[in-house]
């Protein structure tokens, strides 16, 4: 005769232990925290920078770029201490895993030119000759010349495939930069 | 020393196993590595783009495409189709019969490997959830996932129900319970009503540990509990430090999620609680990875006979140095220095290839040729093993050189592209070693060729006219 428990009660457990340890450490504390309410006076997103965020998802700009400050030393350079609050409104919320470029939480705070950040994503190298991210370049279109209402990007003439040719933004790198643009952390009362 | 083809009396075909599960478990490995080769060719390739941001600058192989792209493949398609396949015959084996449905398995196989080619195009196509580690798919792709993984739970736990022996193996317990773990954690992730800002912080960590630590680990110990006794010829050491391993992983490896995110604003009660557990995960790691490594005490000759044994070693081994790393990492003094950077890359590679990857391979060249009666070349084994150990060494060890010189950088205040000069030479031996894993792999496909069910399994499943049975 074996004294060891059948797989009726083994299985049994683990499921349901394992089910109250889930709803013990992620699901009720995830419910309890979710409703947290966005930071007073904060506008929500215009449209046109909602429609970057969503190429901001879709490029997965966010396994290199955090959005999680972490309220220490090293971190000041991209601003506050992130709070519940700050992901109020966030679906999904980015704080990312790692960083091989900086935070971007508060990128419009630091470089607010819209210039940069369309001759940035054109090519990252053109700005930062260092830079490993990589270039858009899809969502530029290189014409003879500019016509009206078009964006056309002061590309360093060495970054232009043809020459004489101009470089301007398609929607998309708008809708982006304009995403990046409302990434800036709001105040916290004291 | 290399046993010549043949010769290992443990190798031969066994005429107890029976025919449907031993083709179940060759078919999900064979999809399993074509997954491998290309999940780590996504993944070589955006090796290659840290070194040259320019190479192939298309939209859909773009870096932060393939990068999911990636991990997908290789969690989803490579690992769990290897372990589960592995897992299967265990199951059978172990509870001295048959597998429940065959049939069952196979559309289980089938919906994976739509889910996992649905993830690929998807994910390249730019249609994903966003950057949420291991649940990018969005939810169509995720629900063929859970219906396969569903339904191969079903059919593991009707074969343990219908054993035709008393005894219900540890190595059972472990994969049993992968199936449960893995059904409540996909649905915890995916039920959108507790996700909102904060709540999905909250959930993300504990989906991206647990996906790992309570599939991918349980997995890989139930088919070692089985498999490593069986190439050494010599019981498991304790039987009971295994069921200690089995609930305190339970307890302690779900509640720790939150420690990847250290620092946020994470209820504090939360992180401090993981890091805590953290502490706590050295009772299973040490009880289940110790007690398999007692298991190979004084068992040398065997180290020396077969072809698979150093591949559980080195995995026994690579799970108890991954594991003990977590718990380091977990600290908030070590936070401060590691964590957004590399270091995290080398973690998880320890993890998902030195550990389970090379339990897979061990697994696969002890049982399979023994199932099938084909046998690869021991010569091309060896290769497999050392282009492989090589290649994740110098990986892990370049790429944690590089996320502890980032650390440095940004706790030294320097600008932000300092800390990217200093990894850049350490990104260039990463796609050296990363070269070596992808080049053992190819070795690995023509070895899995070769351990195809051929002749010797057809001659055992026709029993009147064998006399194979030696």
């Amino acid at each position: 005769m074996s004294a060891q428990p059948g797989h009726r009660a083994v299985v049994g457990l683990a499921f349901f232990g394992y089910l109250a340890l889930t709803l013990l450490i992620a699901i009720l504390p995830a419910a309890s925290v979710q409703n947290t309410p966005g930071l007073p006076g904060v506008a929500a997103r215009s449209a046109l920078a909602e429609e970057g965020r969503v190429i901001y998802l879709r490029e997965g700009c966010g396994y290199c770029h955090t959005q999680f400050v972490r309220d220490l030393p090293l971190d000041r350079p991209y601003g506050r201490g992130t709070v519940a609050a700050d992901y109020a409104n966030e679906d999904p919320p980015l704080p990312g895993s790692e960083r091989t470029g900086p935070d971007l939480s508060n990128v419009a705070a630091r470089q607010p030119s819209d210039t940069w950040h369309l001759l940035h994503l054109f090519n990252p190298r053109a700005v930062v000759p260092q830079s490993v991210m990589p270039g858009f370049p899809w969502y530029f279109e290189i014409k003879a010349a500019g016509a009206a209402g078009d964006v056309v990007v002061p590309v360093p003439p060495r970054f232009v495939p043809a020459e004489g040719q101009v470089v301007v933004a398609r929607p998309e790198a708008r809708a982006l930069v304009a995403y990046l643009l409302s990434l800036r952390q709001p105040e916290l009362r004291k | 020393m290399l046993q010549r083809r043949g010769q290992d009396p443990t190798l031969r075909a066994s005429v107890a196993s029976d025919g449907p599960t031993v083709r179940v478990t060759f078919e999900y490995l064979a999809c399993a590595t074509v997954w491998l080769l290309v999940g780590t060719a996504a993944g070589l390739l955006d090796a290659l783009k840290l070194n040259w941001p320019d190479v192939l600058a298309v939209q859909w192989l773009s870096f932060g495409r393939v990068r999911p792209i990636h991990t997908n493949t290789v969690f989803w398609g490579w690992s769990s189709m290897a372990l589960v396949g592995l897992a299967l015959y265990v199951v059978a084996r172990t509870s001295r019969a048959p597998l429940w449905s065959p049939m069952l398995a196979r559309i289980a196989l089938v919906l994976w490997n739509a889910a996992v080619v649905a993830g690929l195009v998807t994910l390249s196509a730019g249609v994903t959830r966003g950057p949420q580690e291991y649940r990018e798919w969005v939810w169509p792709v995720a629900v063929v996932f859970a219906a396969g993984l569903v339904l191969n739970g079903v059919n593991a736990y009707l074969t343990v129900a219908t054993r035709r022996i008393p005894e219900f193996y540890i190595s059972n317990w472990y994969i049993l319970g992968a199936f449960c773990f893995l059904t409540i954690i996909f649905a915890t992730a995916y039920v959108p009503l507790y996700q909102r800002g904060l709540g999905n912080v909250v959930v993300q960590g504990y989906f991206m540990h647990t996906a790992v630590g309570m599939w991918f680990t349980m997995l890989s110990l139930g088919i070692a509990y089985y498999e490593i006794p069986r190439v050494l010829g010599r019981p498991i050491y304790s039987y009971a430090l295994g069921v200690l391993g089995f609930w305190t992983n339970i307890l302690f490896y779900t509640l720790i999620g939150a420690h990847h995110f250290i620092f946020s604003p994470v209820p504090w009660w939360l992180q401090s609680a993981a890091i805590l557990f953290s502490v706590g995960m050295m009772v299973p790691v040490w009880a289940g990875g110790g007690n398999l490594l007692l298991t190979f005490r004084g068992a040398s000759g065997a180290l020396q006979r077969s072809y698979s044994a150093p591949f559980l070693l080195a995995g026994v081994v690579a799970y108890l140095l991954v594991s003990t790393q977590g718990t380091l990492e977990a600290f908030r003094s070590t936070n401060v220095y590691w964590h957004f950077t590399n270091v995290t890359v080398g973690h998880s590679h320890l993890a998902m290839y030195g550990f389970v990857a090379f339990m897979i391979w061990g697994a696969a060249y002890g049982l399979v040729p023994r199932l099938t009666g084909s046998e690869p070349n021991p010569i091309l084994v060896g290769i497999h093993f050392w282009l492989a150990l090589v290649g994740y060494l110098i990986y892990v060890v370049s790429i944690s050189t590089a996320g502890v010189l980032q650390g440095f950088a940004w706790v030294a205040g320097e600008s932000f592209i300092r800390s990217v000069e200093a990894a850049e030479p350490m990104w260039l031996w990463r796609t050296a070693g990363g070269s070596l894993m992808v080049a053992s792999h190819l070795v690995f496909a023509v070895n899995v060729w070769a351990m195809r069910p051929g002749r010797a399994l057809a001659a055992v499943l026709t029993p009147p006219t064998v006399e194979a049975s030696a």
